[in-house]
């Protein structure tokens, strides 16, 4: 299915090490647009870092990132959002006392026109409309726009983390964990967000230790262990045992 | 009046031994009226700080006096002696129209203004214990002499050290109009006498760390100091903790000034010989005196200076106990 | 779709606990502006206040609620308002502020002495002051914020220190002696005169404007909202790319110049520099910042709050000593307002953190306001 295609993202032999641990040893990584990429591994294998280092949250020792081909420096979070990278993170890093309107639209707030915008004035009512239609898009019900997100249920609160990341998204975005903390239900509407993510156009990264998540929504999945990744598997010819064998290292790794 | 003062100031102090008991809570109503429209006289006492020993004394003295004359005071006062809290008060005061505010102002300048409008605003007002700016407006200030406060000091050290010698003073910090003339008062009379040698004033700014350490860089210099004249308590702390760190407990005396529990219990253990106390309940029984009579129309004295009495460990127990500062009346 | 899902639970039904699609247009069709403006606290206390002004009109018909009286009451609130901005923005970043009682007498003193330096009793002279008074607490105000942001001193212990030093360089300047030479314009018209016309001090408009402006600024403005978003989730706000650091320097600056300008004031006045005075502006005006709703955790508070909060102090005093009680007793009486204010805030905090549910799940200041969450 991506065969010819440019990688949207791309990571080659990034490294990392933090004391003695090599967090990251040579690690690559590609991503397709319009494609789920599961990212699994065991606790410690290096997920959460990569995510980190591809979104401009981690220093690299070595190796290089290229974005739509060509070469760039993630040195910041900012950085990386100027390109489209947008993430999700597990604590979900929302502002718990503003609403979900200043969530989405915190760090990039839409001035008033004119005059009054140059002082700093915001235009609530035009954020307000976008986030709402943001949030619809998704199919996420966010009660309201207006209490602040720190009193609403912890699915509400990843409907809007996520609703925040895609909107900004232009090229990828990382779920780290996207269902960890949800419910049943709350985790099919996170499922179905990622298609309809994908059905945009959005690269999707997630990481997720629930093999029958991995298996019914990812294109691919990429297993790290030890900081490096041991195997690449399409998603529909592989199965939870090969996965797991793979994590483990019970299974030699290698690309489907 | 002014001739009689020790034996007004006796009297004061018997009323205030008398009525002690009778309790002083913030508000004294009306005991037996004295006069028919007493009982309509409204005072307020707004004290430089709320609860300290000085104006808990004064406070005894007004509220005693209140009674004898049957009108009423209600006592307020700043948590802290500082200008921002007091104003408030004042302001608040001024509201309830009282008769008179006998007011101990925490700020010559900054109380200047607030106090002036209370006179405007038809209040009479008496300073007592410090003063303003320009009192011109008040019905009478009512303080201490402190340079008689100074001298009485250097009376004390003579009488504790007769064949005279090297005298030194610690005082607070320069610019404290009340220390000033303490010191001033000091040196005059230790000039005076040719039996002594004044060594000057040293500024330990409140603390009992710097006053020790003036102290025994003093002793160091001049072995042979016979008297220190500590302006406050927290000098009086410090000069005794200097003498005894010079191991010159027994060949110099320490006068101290004012008569509080900590001051007591330096007098009592004997790292000071002698207590200079003012007369806050003297002062407080006269301010009450002034308001009134100001407010029914009466001859009113503009400036009135009160006494002193030096307090030893050996008149302690007798005379000097009515002078020590109570801190419940 | 390859999901297992009960029958009749449409992906789209996501998050919400009990509340359907209509209570959402709802809330947003009324209340906001109501909410936004008062703050839930500032509202309880406001009504506190209310109480507490009736019970002394009732007690002191005579004294308390006449105007002279009030005017008087207003007048002395209002170094402490300019004061209580700066300290809401520093609370509402989780941060707090010790200095601005020093910061306000070192000022005072700098001012006053290029004052004396320029001579002259007139606007230009009092100009010069009031230039000054701005650098220096704009000074200390950058000094406390660029400790706290760059070399992450704790705010305490930064303005602890910030506390001591500007006063003792304060006593250094003057040794340790007042300077009452003060402009007359600057006594005459802002520390005892009236708005033109009226009988309202001037002082008070003054407070009255930087209330309403800098409320603006807080709750309208981005400058507010990256205030808000930094005391709720400072990392949160890192990571979408808010200047995290320079927010907090700015918000410590903008307190350290209001503090500069309360010196300005202050000595109009006062008349003085009252160097041993403000002994306990800090305290009282983080207690009214607290009272009127700000969280000391920060992320939560309403300028609004704050003035509301001045007040409740301001009136017990005055109330308190027109009938005549005795002093002790106005501290007792401010310090169990502050602590139930906190105790509400705790027991907000906690509610919000258990997080969920719709419906009521307000605290109120003893069921006095029953307040729908919707």
């Amino acid at each position: 299915m991506t065969v010819g295609q440019i990688p949207i993202l791309e990571a080659r032999g990034l490294t990392r090490s933090f004391g003695n641990v090599r967090a990251l040893d040579g690690v690559d990584f590609e991503i397709y647009p319009g494609e789920v990429v599961a990212l699994i591994g065991d606790n410690g294998a290096g997920k959460s870092t990569l995510v980190k280092a591809l979104s401009g949250s981690l220093a690299l020792d070595s190796g290089e990132i290229l974005y739509a081909g060509g070469r760039v420096d993630l040195n910041s979070p900012t950085a990386a959002s100027a390109l489209g990278i947008e993430t999700v993170y597990q604590d979900l890093a929302l502002a718990p006392h503003l609403n979900p309107v200043q969530n989405m639209f915190l760090g990039r707030e839409v001035p008033r026109s004119g005059v009054l915008g140059k002082f700093g004035f915001l235009d609530n009512k035009a954020m307000q409309v976008r986030s709402r239609s943001a949030f619809d898009d998704l199919g996420a019900t966010v009660r309201s726009l207006s209490d602040p997100v720190g009193g609403m249920s912890g699915g509400q609160r990843q409907a809007i983390a996520i609703a925040r990341a895609v909107a900004w998204a232009k090229g990828v975005v990382f779920l780290d964990e996207p269902t960890a903390a949800l419910g049943v239900v709350q985790t099919k509407n996170v499922l179905e967000t990622i298609r309809r993510v994908r059905d945009k156009g959005v690269a999707v990264v997630f990481i997720s230790h629930s093999m029958p998540h991995v298996i019914d929504i990812a294109d691919r999945v990429q297993v790290l262990r030890l900081g490096t990744r041991v195997a690449t598997y399409q998603a529909q010819n592989t199965s939870m045992e090969e996965l797991v064998g793979a994590m483990t290292g019970a299974v030699a790794g290698g690309v489907k | 009046m002014k001739l009689k003062r020790p034996v007004v100031s006796l009297l004061a102090i018997g009323a205030v031994a008398s009525l002690g008991l009778t309790g002083c809570a913030g508000g004294t109503s009306a005991g037996g009226g004295s006069s028919a429209d007493a009982k309509d006289i409204k005072l307020t006492f707004i004290q430089g700080v709320a609860g300290d020993p000085f104006y808990v004394t004064m406070q005894c003295g007004v509220d005693a006096e209140a009674k004898k004359l049957g009108v009423t005071v209600n006592t307020q006062g700043p948590a802290k002696f500082d200008p921002t809290l007091q104003k408030p008060i004042v302001d608040s005061v001024v509201a309830t129209k009282p008769g008179a505010i006998l007011i101990a102002p925490t700020d010559t300048a900054a109380m200047q203004a607030p106090l002036k409008a209370a006179t405007s605003a038809g209040v009479k007002v008496v300073l007592v214990d410090t003063t303003v700016k320009d009192p011109s407006f008040a019905t009478s200030q009512i303080s201490s002499d402190n340079v008689g406060g100074g001298e009485a000091a250097f009376k004390a050290i003579k009488s504790l050290a007769p064949s005279g010698g090297k005298v030194l003073v610690i005082s607070t910090d320069p610019g404290v109009s009340t220390a000033d003339q303490r010191v001033e008062g000091f040196e005059t009379a230790a000039k005076a006498d040719s039996d002594f040698s004044y060594l000057g004033v040293q500024y330990s700014h409140n603390d009992p760390a710097t006053a020790a350490k003036l102290t025994t860089a003093a002793l160091a210099k001049d072995s042979d100091i016979v008297g220190v004249f500590a302006a406050n308590t927290f000098a009086a702390q410090g000069v005794a903790t200097g003498i005894r760190q010079a191991g010159k407990e027994d060949s110099v005396k320490v006068v101290g000034f004012d008569a509080g529990a900590d001051a007591v219990t330096q007098l009592k253990n004997g790292t000071v010989q002698a207590l200079i106390a003012q007369q806050p309940a003297l002062i407080g029984k006269d301010a009450v005196q002034q308001a009134v009579a100001a407010i029914k129309g009466e001859k009113v004295t503009a400036k009135i200076p009160t006494g002193f009495f030096a307090i030893t460990k050996d008149n302690l127990e007798g005379e000097g106990a009515n002078y020590v500062y109570k801190t419940t009346c | 779709m390859t999901t297992h899902a009960p029958a009749g639970l449409k992906p789209t039904s996501s998050g919400g606990t009990g509340s359907g699609p209509g209570t959402r247009s709802a809330s947003l069709a009324h209340g906001n502006v109501v909410k936004n403006l008062l703050g839930v606290q500032a509202f309880q206390i406001l009504l506190v206040l209310v109480v507490i002004f009736l019970i002394f009109t009732a007690l002191a018909p005579a004294a308390f609620p006449q105007w002279t009286n009030l005017r008087q009451v207003i007048q002395n609130m209002s170094i402490l308002g300019v004061l209580g901005i700066g300290m809401t923005f520093v609370i509402v970043t989780s941060g707090i502020d010790l200095s601005v009682g020093s910061v306000l007498v070192f000022s005072g003193v700098v001012s006053a002495k290029a004052m004396i330096l320029v001579g002259g009793d007139g606007w230009t002279t009092a100009l010069v002051g009031l230039v000054v008074a701005i650098a220096c607490g704009l000074g200390w105000g950058l000094l406390n914020g660029l400790l706290i942001a760059k070399a992450k001193v704790p705010p305490l212990i930064v303005t602890l220190g910030s506390l001591g030093a500007a006063l003792g360089l304060a006593q250094v300047f003057t040794g340790g002696v007042d300077l009452t030479t003060v402009p007359a314009v600057l006594s005459d018209n802002i520390g005892y005169g009236n708005l033109v016309g009226t009988t309202l001090p001037l002082i008070s408009v003054i407070a009255i404007a930087f209330l309403l402006f800098f409320g603006v600024v807080l709750h309208r403005t981005k400058f507010g909202l990256y205030t808000f978003a930094v005391g709720s989730n400072e990392e949160a706000a890192r990571r979408v790319g808010v200047k995290v650091d320079r927010q907090l320097i700015s918000v410590y600056a903008l307190s350290g110049a209001l503090a500069g300008f309360a010196g300005l004031l202050s000595l109009s006045q006062f008349g003085t520099t009252a160097i041993a005075g403000q002994s306990q502006t800090n305290l009282n005006v983080i207690a009214a910042v607290v009272i009127g709703g700000t969280s000391l955790f920060g992320g939560l508070g309403t300028i609004f709050g704050t003035a509301v909060g001045l007040c409740i102090p301001a009136i017990l005093q005055n109330g308190f000593v027109i009938i005549g009680v005795q002093p002790f007793w106005q501290q007792v009486a401010v310090g169990v307002v502050l602590v139930v204010a906190v105790y509400i805030d705790q027991r907000r905090r906690a509610s919000a953190a258990r997080g969920g549910g719709g419906g009521t799940r307000k605290v109120s200041l003893a069921g006095l306001l029953q307040r729908q969450k919707v």
